[in-house]
């Protein structure tokens, strides 16, 4: 072969092999604009979405909680702002600096500096870290002020709550706290630093009604997370306010009255509506205390403290609610007929069933005796006789007739049921079977029966009024009908002779309350003493012998005016020794500040944004 | 003693500036305006600081460009080799007399300029190879013996650049020679062989590196491993690129890039950001611009009478490719991230420089592709 033939050989190979070239190119190209395809037009929705949640982020705005008042409007509780500055470490290069130069404006203990450095080298850089709080406004401005001098340096002001005549209130209100995870799953807002959720009292049990909606601003931010511009504001509703059904000023006497016992609870009523207008619980507390957060130290004193200060006892606190009890007994007998009016039963201070023989107080018994002598002088034999033939079923079904043994849904968590005993419940709770005896017992508000104050003053409430009373503790919203209590399935003539006996019990001569009678002119209060046994090892002994513990818990439930009932009132004084003596005059006295005060003849606040609601609401109508 | 079919036509100045490729002038031209518009558009509507500088540099560029194309082709066989060696040499100094630049010793540091001897060896070596297989009989061309020193040429200065290290222009040096020797018309077995030698033996050569050496390997594939290096990059790039969609959001609408979640846009990843900006429409229609280009060089190469100028002109075409293809597949993820310029797009004096000089050769190639060099002309040296 030549060498001219093998250049034109090498000359049309190049040829053939450059559109080989080309033809790859053309190919490998083609791949490019098949991923680009792909990328583009079959995933372009997939990767908008992804360019969207770069681009903008949702910060929530957390809703101002509902305030709270007392029934005439007395501020409960509210919120205040709390001037916070924090630190980014992301923010700034040197955070020992940033530190030092804000020290100069604010004073950061060394605790607080060694925490924050802490923090700082364990947790991901862009999560803020608070370096004060409860800052003044002068210290705050400053700190914005000389914010470009200070990187990485935040301010924020937080909506902190804040419990007004704090101690008096704290059971009904309760106290708000941090979410936990569940609260957290159900709604996001909570998971705002510094957002607080209810965690007991009203605060819980209307959190819904108090949380209000969350609102968002839609921020366009850049990759480091710097926001550009505002896209979209969606303000937040505030949580609607709520009016209390209490009357501070006379939940304050109560407080005060109750002050230098050691574990006593009193709770009051409207007779005819059941609102709450007292719900004392001694000793109580400062939620103040607890809201922060920091004070772990103080909350752990709190929950170890002596006589559970953190428990509502009028909701909590169950009782055996001795003789107070006897009303239920005796519209028991009565309903059932298996007691008339005028049966009579001899009491000679003592009560043989089977092998046991069980006392009267009186040890030298009442001799004949019928409903109404046996409600006014609160003879045990009586009730014996009665629960026996009426038997434990008949029994406990009068008393939850009368609102014992169950829990209210009425936005006070936490409830405890107290104990309607059948043989049904005591095979269930305890696996045994029930003894006749303990019928007997029951009949006297002994044995099984346990009650709460709030459940004894709804009682007092219905066998008062007649009706089927349940307690209220926030004021109805205007546009809210409340429907009048049933009339209770009990015959009038029988409840018409147990308000006799009560009247009796402090009206009478030999009633057992005769120093309950209220000091007012031309209003009479109408109840009943109990005395009941906390150990049996302690009957029959005087109070002032025996320890504390020891001692008999002293009820006192009662009603007035006795001839037009307004108000309902129960309270038990742990180991207070007898009824008559420590718990009739606490009710008493704060008997005597209702009929005196009369807060049910008052207007009762009206919730502002209620107002501006109805307001709102009146030219629609028109419209329509 | 060797005479062409064609005899070598004698152009003047004027001549030669009516005969250059204008159309090919203009194609290039489209390209920077793309690339200064998006910079313009990533700088957010603004000249500074790179749009203008672009179109600076661009029109510096035309100049070298024209000075490159109309200088007698023979002057470039001549350089041919000198050059080669100067920037073997450049390259050899670098690990000595480097300046660190983000890990990698790239530049060399003479007086007040820096160099980059790894761009300027992007021309000196399709000039050398050109060079030899001008030189190199027809006849020969398959010789193992005669492959020797081209496989020279190419392997010792891809392995001065793995040193450096930077995979990205060893791959460029190997995809310009490989595909040089393949055009130069080396038997087909050499490339088969070749091919399935590397791919045998890479396993074994992986299995006898030590720990650190792989690491040291893998570290300089995919240099930043973690999700929010590199693959964070790539997964916003394609996102960039995916939410663009079929019209892309505007013409500096584009919240990927105008909002920094991208990063190197006005380098590396400016495809992106046009992508994102002009849509599917957008993108495809760039790319077709740079397959023309591409289709273009190959065409002009296909005209040349000498095994020098066709062989020129396909080398600087195989290295735009290789530019275009890699920075195009690497911001849509399908190959690892290597800092590779989009070509007359991308902000950067180095690429454009080098880019100009090669575009000026293929034009040099096409204006004297009549021009037959003397048997004195291109002896070894």
């Amino acid at each position: 072969m030549s060498s001219s033939e093998h250049t034109s050989r090498r000359n049309r190979r190049f040829t053939r092999r450059v559109l080989m070239l080309g033809a790859g190119q053309l190919g490998l190209f083609g791949l490019l604009g098949w991923r680009l395809h792909q990328l583009q037009v079959l995933e372009a929705p997939k990767y908008t979405l992804l360019s969207e949640e770069n681009r903008i982020n949702m910060q929530l705005l957390a809703p101002p909680r509902g305030l709270i008042f007392d029934r005439f409007g007395k501020p409960v509780a509210s919120n205040t702002a709390s001037m916070r500055v924090f630190i980014v470490p992301e923010l700034t290069k040197d955070i020992d600096d940033s530190l030092r130069r804000l020290g100069a404006i604010i004073d950061i203990p060394e605790r607080v500096r060694a925490r924050v450095l802490r923090l700082a080298r364990r947790q991901t850089p862009y999560i803020p870290i608070v370096v004060g709080h409860n800052l003044s406004w002068e210290q705050f401005s400053q700190v914005n002020v000389f914010a470009p001098g200070l990187p990485g340096v935040q301010t924020d002001i937080l909506s902190v709550r804040q419990y007004h005549d704090a101690r008096d209130m704290a059971h009904i209100v309760g106290y708000v706290g941090a979410a936990n995870k569940t609260e957290i799953n159900e709604d996001p807002v909570t998971r705002l630093p510094g957002f607080r959720v209810g965690k007991s009292g009203v605060e819980l049990g209307f959190e819904s009604r108090l949380r209000g909606k969350a609102g968002v601003v839609k921020l366009e931010v850049d990759a480091t997370g710097h926001a550009i511009r505002k896209l979209e504001t969606v303000p937040s509703q505030p949580g609607r306010e709520l009016v209390l059904t209490i009357d501070q000023e006379i939940q304050h006497q109560a407080m005060e009255r109750l002050k230098d016992l050691r574990r006593a609870s009193i709770v009051a009523l409207d007779a005819r509506t059941g609102e709450v207008l007292v719900m004392a619980s001694t000793p109580s507390f400062d939620p103040n205390d607890i809201i922060d957060g920091l004070k772990m130290d103080q909350w752990a004193t709190m929950t170890e403290a002596r006589d559970d200060p953190l428990t509502n006892k009028a909701i909590r606190g169950q009782y055996p609610p001795g003789s107070t009890f006897k009303m239920v007994t005796a519209l028991a007998g009565l309903e059932s007929g298996e007691i008339t009016p005028r049966t009579k039963f001899h009491c000679n201070g003592g009560y043989a069933y089977s092998k046991a023989y069980f006392r009267c107080w009186k040890r030298r018994g009442h001799r004949t005796v019928q409903v109404r002598k046996a409600l006014k002088e609160s003879c045990d034999v009586f009730f014996y006789n009665v629960a026996e033939r009426v038997g434990i079923i008949r029994l406990s079904a009068m008393g939850r007739k009368l609102g014992l043994g169950q829990v209210y849904n009425f936005g006070m968590p936490l409830q405890k049921p107290g104990v309607m005993p059948t043989p049904g419940w005591k095979r269930a709770a305890l696996g045994k079977p029930w003894y006749g005896g303990e019928t007997i017992i029951a009949g006297i508000g002994q044995g099984f029966v346990l009650t709460t104050p709030l459940q004894l003053a709804v009682m007092t409430a219905r066998i008062a009024t007649g009706r089927e009373i349940v307690p209220r503790i926030v004021r109805p919203a205007t546009h809210e009908v409340v429907d009048e209590p049933k009339v209770l399935d009990i015959d009038p003539a029988n409840l018409e002779l147990v308000r006799e006996g009560m009247w009796a019990v402090v009206n009478e001569g030999g009633g057992t309350a005769r120093r309950a009678r209220i000091p007012v002119a031309g209003v009479e209060m109408a109840g009943k003493t109990g005395t009941s046994q906390v150990n049996t090892a302690s009957s029959g002994r005087k109070s002032s012998e025996l320890e504390w513990e020891q001692r008999d818990h002293a009820l006192f439930v009662g009603y007035a005016p006795a001839d037009n009932p307004r108000y309902a009132v129960a309270a038990i004084i742990e180991h207070g020794g007898s009824g008559s003596r420590a718990a009739a005059p606490v009710v008493r006295d704060i008997m005597t500040a209702l009929i005196e005060r009369d807060p049910l003849a008052r207007p009762a606040y009206v919730a502002s944004d209620a107002v501006r609601k109805t307001a709102a609401r009146k030219p629609r109508r028109e419209e329509g | 003693m060797f005479t062409g079919p064609v005899a070598t036509p004698k152009l003047s100045f004027a001549e030669k500036l009516l005969a250059m490729n204008w159309v090919f002038v203009l194609l290039i031209t489209a390209l920077a305006s793309v690339g200064a518009a998006a910079l313009y558009s990533v700088a957010g509507g603004s000249l500074e600081p790179w749009a203008e500088n672009h179109v600076i540099r661009y029109c510096l560029g035309l100049g070298l460009l024209f000075a490159v194309a109309l200088i007698d082709i023979r002057v470039w066989v001549r350089l041919a080799y000198p050059v080669y060696v100067l920037a073997l040499v450049l390259l050899i100094l670098v690990p000595f007399l480097g300046v660190d630049s983000s890990g990698a010793q790239r530049w060399l540091k003479v007086g007040a300029i820096t160099i980059q001897p790894a761009e300027l060896m992007k021309v000196a070596l399709v000039l050398a190879l050109a060079r030899y297989y001008e030189w190199l009989p027809a006849k020969h061309i398959s010789n193992p013996l005669a492959l020797i020193v081209p496989v020279a040429m190419i392997g010792v200065p891809v392995a001065l650049v793995v040193l450096q290290p930077d995979l990205g222009t060893a791959v460029l040096f190997a995809a310009v020679g490989g595909g040089l020797l393949f055009l130069a018309g080396a038997s087909w077995i050499y490339f088969v062989f070749g091919i399935t030698g590397v791919l045998v033996a890479l396993p074994f050569v992986w299995n006898s590196l030590h720990g650190y050496q792989k690491t040291r390997v893998m570290t300089f594939i995919d240099p930043d491993k973690d999700i929010l290096g590199a693959g964070y990059h790539i997964l916003q790039s394609k996102i960039a690129l995916g939410s663009g969609g079929i019209m892309g959001k505007g013409y500096m609408r584009g919240t990927q890039s105008q909002l920094n979640f991208l990063p190197e846009k006005h380098t590396d990843f400016i495809f992106t950001m046009f992508a994102e900006e002009m849509g599917f429409v957008g993108s495809m229609s760039l790319l077709t611009l740079y397959l023309i280009v591409l289709m273009a060089i190959i065409y002009m190469a296909l005209r040349c009478h000498t095994q020098f100028a066709r062989l020129v002109a396909a080398g600087v075409g195989i290295t735009m490719f290789v530019y275009v293809f890699i920075n195009v597949a690497m911001v849509m993820g399908l190959v690892p991230v290597v800092g590779v310029p989009l070509p007359l797009v991308s902000y950067g004096g180095t690429s454009m420089i080098t880019l100009m000089f090669g575009f000026g050769l293929v034009l040099n190639a096409h204006l004297h592709r009549k021009t037959w060099f003397q048997r004195h002309e291109i002896r070894i040296i």
